[in-house]
């Protein structure tokens, strides 16, 4: 990659407002992802992490503001659009049908068909199946078979499997609701070990999480958010207990690195 | 794969077969009780022919129910369809080759209909079907009331319910054995066990694991025995009908859409997870059309064989009929809650409840006694099948 496009961010949101009703959302917000970096974003219930998540991931459309994907603007339409430019998301209810194996997960709303005639294409099952294990064996994902029904999977490989499906068609950037939340601890190290490793094979990934521990363990930088505001946004660095008095002092409102930007 | 996932696997086979298990135990119980009239040849054509509307209308069904819905108003819209079909070839003087196609176009705008009011209007299925069950009802009572019962005079489309595939003439040997159906059932076993066998040495060239040999053998001559079983039956009396060459084409054609193709895909997405599905650009509408689309069609093919089947369109055609076919799904193991389901389940589920009825008839039991042997099936089917369901997991 020439380092002129590895300069340019892959994700550049600016101005982002949104409004539901009478109420104010997003207040304005820029967000900025590089190649390769992964993003936590934090902040209290309502803080608009979410919002701004979906206005990303094409399920809401913003009011105001721009989004450049790799320098060029886009206008989102809806989730498929997003998906289509390269952007993922993994949603907090998982979004996975518990019903059907890992294989038909993976490649929901996406298979791959070996005799196509539109929506009565004929489903090439076993490539589907090869790619899906070859799919998490790069992850290092630890599901016995691709052949299992979700249904019959835990907590955290559920998760893997969405986070896996993620991957599955070379996307650009993944963002994650929560996706330590409703896990047992052994489950979560399991979670942050794969983030690390999509994060080694390249992804740029924004993660959203209330778990200041988990953010400060695979994150590069960190985005707090506070009613619908952008409030701090630095490296993670330092001592974790030092780093968690701060960014509670900017969850609370204590502190405000934008304050002037706001008034403005 | 841990011990447990193998036990976990186990527990899932049973649910499947527990089914094929139970129609065994009741075809052998009636098969002594009746002295063997039960497997009589004759018995099994008759036992066929009056089991296929409700099997076609269980495909439909299951389907219904996997993307979470119900359809109540199958049974007389069947009757309904099977009266305009009568009376298009009466009193119209259509040819069967017209009057059929338009009826089950008819069919799927019906079923479109009922998917409007479903997926665009967001009124819920039992409501929007109940409505349709009244509706349908009038609709029937109001075409037949001038006439009556209509008595199908054409011998083609009456030979749709009961008539049989033609055999050679003129062959010396096995007489009184129909050679059509014997040398169709061994082409049926020939193609399955070089299909299976096919897919075997696929699924290990792609290095994933197949069952055992031994339990693959044991599976092939177990299928081809069964199929050899029935086909030596039917070819005793007068051979296939017409009503099961139709039924079989439905049974083949919508499990190989279910488990083969992306729509199917699509559909058992939608009943496991509707939120899921959107959000992974599956449209829950146009499946929701799709589906009910599909369920108006063998609606029509239902009341068609029916009608052909009694030779005439009653002012009462189809009554009931929705209540037996969802009967059917459900001893055949569709999931109430939805999103699972297999057509060849449901088809079982009408075979076993058919032959409780055919076999209790023959014994002569008391209709009420009927009626309640049936509920008891039903519920222990279902609760078998939850309780393998939830062990499973």
């Amino acid at each position: 990659m020439d380092p002129e496009a590895e300069a340019t961010p892959v994700v550049e949101m600016r101005n982002i407002r949104k409004n539901f009703a009478a109420v104010q959302a997003l207040k304005g917000v820029d967000l900025v992802l590089h190649h390769g970096e992964v993003l936590g974003l934090m902040g209290d219930n309502a803080a608009g992490k979410s919002t701004l998540m979906k206005v990303l991931s094409g399920a809401y459309i913003p009011e105001e503001g721009e989004i450049l994907i790799e320098g060029r603007k886009v206008h989102l339409t809806d989730p498929l659009h997003a998906r289509r430019l390269g952007i993922e998301m993994v949603y907090q209810d998982l979004a996975i049908a518990n019903n059907l194996d890992v294989t038909s997960n993976v490649f929901l709303g996406r298979e791959a068909a070996s005799t196509k005639l539109g929506p009565f294409s004929v489903l090439d099952s076993r490539l589907m199946e090869r790619e899906a294990q070859r799919l998490l064996g790069r992850l290092k994902i630890d599901i016995p078979s691709v052949r299992l029904q979700v249904e019959r999977l835990s907590g955290g490989q559920r998760q893997s499997v969405a986070i896996a499906r993620a991957m599955a068609f070379n996307s650009k950037v993944i963002i994650m609701d929560e996706p330590t939340a409703a896990l047992s601890v052994a489950a979560i190290s399991k979670v942050l070990d794969l983030v690390r490793e999509l994060k080694a094979q390249g992804a740029s990934i924004i993660i959203i999480s209330h778990r200041l521990e988990d953010i400060y363990s695979v994150s590069d930088r960190l985005m707090v958010m506070r009613i619908g505001r952008k409030v701090r946004d630095c490296p993670v660095a330092g001592d974790i207990d030092d780093f968690r008095e701060r960014v509670v002092a900017y969850m609370i409102g204590a502190r405000d690195d934008f304050a002037d930007v706001a008034a403005a | 794969m841990s011990f447990k996932d193998v036990l976990k696997q186990q527990l899932h086979n049973i649910r499947e077969y527990g089914m094929y298990i139970a129609f065994v135990v009741i075809v052998i119980f009636f098969a002594i009780t009746t002295k063997g009239l039960f497997v009589s040849s004759r018995n099994i054509g008759n036992l066929v022919n009056a089991m296929s509307y409700i099997a076609v209308l269980a495909v439909g069904m299951t389907l219904v129910i996997v993307i979470r819905h119900i359809d109540l108003s199958v049974g007389y819209l069947a009757g309904f369809l099977g009266a305009i079909a009568a009376i298009a070839l009466k009193y119209w003087h259509w040819p069967v080759y017209a009057a059929i196609p338009v009826v089950l176009v008819l069919g799927v705008c019906a079923g479109l209909f009922t998917a409007f009011l479903v997926a665009q209007m967001k009124i819920p299925a039992f409501v929007a079907t109940l409505a349709g069950w009244l509706g349908y009802r009038g609709a029937l009572q109001l075409v037949t009331v001038s006439t009556g019962t209509i008595i199908i005079e054409n011998n083609t489309f009456n030979a749709l319910g009961n008539g049989f595939i033609p055999d050679i003439p003129g062959i010396g040997i096995l007489p009184g054995i129909h050679k059509v159906t014997l040398l169709l059932g061994i082409l049926a076993i020939i193609l399955f066990i070089r299909g299976e066998i096919s897919n075997r040495r696929k699924t290990q060239a792609y290095h994933f694991e197949v069952p055992k040999m031994n339990m693959f053998i044991l599976k092939l001559i177990f299928i081809s025995a069964v199929i050899a079983g029935i086909t030596w039956v039917l070819a005793g009396y007068q051979g296939l009908s017409w009503a099961a060459v139709i039924l079989l084409f439905v049974v083949l054609l919508y499990s190989y859409m279910t488990t083969r193709t992306v729509i199917g895909r699509h559909i058992f997405a939608v009943g496991g997870n509707p939120e899921a599905a959107q959000l992974n650009g599956i449209s829950v509408k146009r499946i929701t059309f799709f589906v009910f689309g599909s369920m108006g069609m063998l609606t029509a093919l239902a009341g068609i064989l029916y009608a052909s089947w009694l030779r005439s369109a009653t002012t009462i055609a189809g009554q009931g009929m929705e209540f037996d076919a969802i009967a059917a799904a459900f001893v055949g193991g569709v999931a109430v809650a939805g999103g699972s389901g297999k057509v060849t389940g449901s088809i079982l589920g009408a075979l076993v409840m058919a032959s409780l009825t055919n076999g209790m008839n023959l014994l002569g039991w008391d209709i009420s006694i009927q009626y309640i042997v049936r509920a008891a099936v039903l519920v222990a089917a279902v609760i078998f099948d939850v309780a393998t369901r939830n062990r499973g997991k």
